[in-house]
């Protein structure tokens, strides 16, 4: 999967906004949304807030954890934990560029919010490095992953399972006989 | 014949019918997880004509709707943008099925061939054309541009031995719908032993395909 | 987006893909072997060292082509004896399970996993050494090849590519490729639409006729 397309299911992913105009309940396919009143906070998903405030027709509230403390905590927590820790949101990466990008205005501290989260995924990468090492050596057959994002699982997993692929297949070279010389002529 | 519809906004409750009623929204988010699920699936999966169908019949409607509204409203904006986004993943999951049937499509055929009667099949009408008719290409293009100027006893090849089979034995990420008991894992070396495995509901495992395919087909976990 | 084209890419283990350019490449190294009986001249297949017109006698050595070794070793009588090519024999084996990471698998190669799986073949009495020898090589550089794949932030990585056997540049390559989508996608790139690599490559090509 393409980071893009990681980042088009971030977009379903509700935030709040405060709309500067007023429309009635819209009845998407998807759901409800609405209504919207000027100076009342509302939930949409991210795509129609980004192009909200793209026309300027909305201030954008960021997601509570998008916050300088509360991200040095996870930081700090991610650095302290050998395995990986639950992460406020599983779109934590994705929807910290989207909102950063369009609506950085409206987020104090942005700089030092891309920096530590920056900081938190370089450190979950690495013990996702750690973790593939490590499951290729031991030769194991299963993993459990858990609190891993689809955007992490998509930066390493092609590359992981091509390469867990070969081995099996080197590995069912030990055992002659099985699938092997099935071909007659 | 239809066992999804998209009709009516409440799911029916009363095990009477044999229909599963979908709301759109969660019609939408069916074609979701079959989208991921294709996407990651190392062989093609069993189509699924009815949410491909209800899918197209809520866009026609919504397109209808649209023509009627005043132009440079920004509700029908919005509903544009969502309609945008509802077609690129159909047509992405559409388009990941064709990409499968032509890299398997001596497979895919021969499964569809010995496909027992009443079986859901893994092509919809459209597909199963487009495969038979690849097939046909396919054989002609290799007849006249090599085959037809070869020895008479090497003017054969079988193109479902000379076409790779899906490999079901690759490795793949997954998410836990329903919690699933007793998992079978095979060893990967002559020192381990077989072992089971709880799948805990929301929990993400790394495995191999083969030993999960039947919880995909069901529903109970999303490859990711 | 998804690509024009599929090649069919090459098989692990014992069979060959039958559509693939890689394992036909492949199929074309050759290993040493012996003529167990007078073989008619084979010189299209052999190359030098065997003159026009002549026939083989027994007992001559031969480098022979792994698919015509295959086709020959394969009928009831027995034509030709193979050997092990040097890397897969007991002296390598040790070099490598040492430490498997130094050896230049491109230079001894190129294609030491998917040739050494083909050798198994052949009823070689030292095929499960072969087999594990082969397993443990890959598992041992698998670390180096996430790291620099994965790390080489524009890096270059071209002493460690110029090392790696064909498929474990191929797996080097996947592994950068998402390296780089992801950066793409950081920096906000994945949004401009770019000319397809076909299209790339079809001006170049273009460019150098021209030139020539």
């Amino acid at each position: 999967m393409e980071p893009a397309e990681a980042e088009f299911l971030a977009e379903k992913e509700l935030v709040t906004i405060v709309p500067n105009f007023s429309l009635d309940r819209i009845h998407l396919i998807g759901g409800d949304l609405g209504p919207f009143n000027p100076g009342l906070p509302v939930e949409v998903p991210v795509w129609l807030a980004i192009n909200l405030k793209q026309r300027q027709k909305c201030r954008l509230i960021p997601p509570e954890w998008m916050d300088v403390e509360k991200l040095e905590e996870i930081r700090d927590q991610e650095r302290k934990e050998d395995t990986f820790t639950p992460m406020p949101s599983p779109y934590y990466m994705e929807l910290t560029k989207l909102l950063l990008n369009y609506a950085s205005d409206n987020i104090p501290k942005a700089d030092e919010i891309r920096t530590l989260v920056k900081d938190t995924w370089d450190t979950r990468i690495a013990k996702l490095r750690l973790s593939a090492d490590s499951f290729v050596r031991q030769q194991e057959a299963h993993a459990k992953l858990d609190n891993l994002t689809l955007m992490e699982i998509n930066t390493t997993g092609t590359f992981l399972t091509q390469a867990l692929n070969h081995m099996y297949k080197l590995r069912t070279n030990l055992q002659p006989g099985e699938s092997a010389h099935s071909q007659d002529f | 014949m239809a066992a999804v519809s998209s009709e009516g906004t409440e799911a029916d409750s009363d095990g009477g019918s044999e229909e599963l009623v979908l709301t759109p929204a969660q019609l939408i988010r069916s074609l979701e997880q079959a989208w991921l699920n294709e996407k990651f699936a190392p062989e093609l999966l069993e189509s699924k004509p009815e949410i491909v169908e209800c899918v197209v019949e809520q866009l026609d409607h919504m397109e209808a709707n649209l023509k009627r509204a005043k132009r440079g409203d920004l509700k029908v904006s919005v509903h544009r943008m969502e309609i945008e986004r509802i077609r690129y993943v159909l047509s992405s999951y559409l388009r990941c099925r064709l990409v499968k049937i032509e890299k398997f499509f001596p497979h895919v055929l021969e499964k569809e061939k010995s496909r027992a009667e009443g079986e859901p099949s893994i092509l919809s009408p459209e597909e199963f054309a487009f495969a038979k008719e690849y097939m046909a290409n396919t054989e002609t293009y290799l007849k006249n541009v090599a085959l037809k100027h070869m020895p008479p006893n090497l003017q054969k090849v079988s193109l479902l031995k000379s076409v790779p089979k899906p490999n079901l034995d690759s490795f793949v990420f997954l998410r836990v719908l329903e919690r699933q008991e007793n998992i079978l894992v095979e060893p990967e070396t002559d020192e381990q032993r077989e072992y089971t495995i709880d799948l805990e509901e929301g929990s993400q495992h790394l495995i191999r395909y083969k030993t999960i395919a039947p919880l995909v087909a069901s529903g109970a976990v999303q490859l990711i | 987006m998804s690509e024009a084209y599929f090649p069919v890419g090459p098989g692990l283990g014992l069979e060959e893909n039958f559509l693939s350019l890689d394992d036909i490449l492949m199929s074309q190294e050759k290993l040493p072997g012996r003529a167990e009986s007078t073989l008619p001249p084979l010189t299209f297949a052999l190359g030098q060292g065997v003159s026009t017109g002549d026939s083989i006698p027994e007992g001559s050595k031969l480098e022979i082509p792994l698919w015509l070794a295959k086709g020959l070793y394969e009928s009831k009588r027995r034509i030709i004896s193979v050997e092990l090519p040097k890397i897969y024999k007991e002296a390598w084996r040790t070099v490598f399970s040492a430490d498997a990471s130094v050896v230049d698998l491109h230079k001894m190669g190129p294609y030491y996993y998917r040739f050494g799986s083909q050798l198994l073949n052949f009823d070689n009495p030292e095929n499960p050494e072969i087999a594990q020898t082969i397993l443990q090589t890959f598992i041992s550089r698998f670390r180096r090849i996430m790291d620099s794949s994965q790390n080489a932030y524009n890096e270059d990585a071209s002493a460690l590519v110029a090392r790696l056997d064909e498929l474990e540049r191929a797996l080097f390559r996947a592994g950068q490729k998402e390296l780089n989508d992801f950066q793409c996608w950081e920096k906000g790139q994945a949004s401009q639409i770019t000319a397809s690599s076909l299209v790339q490559n079809y001006g170049k090509r273009k460019f150098t006729d021209m030139d020539g």
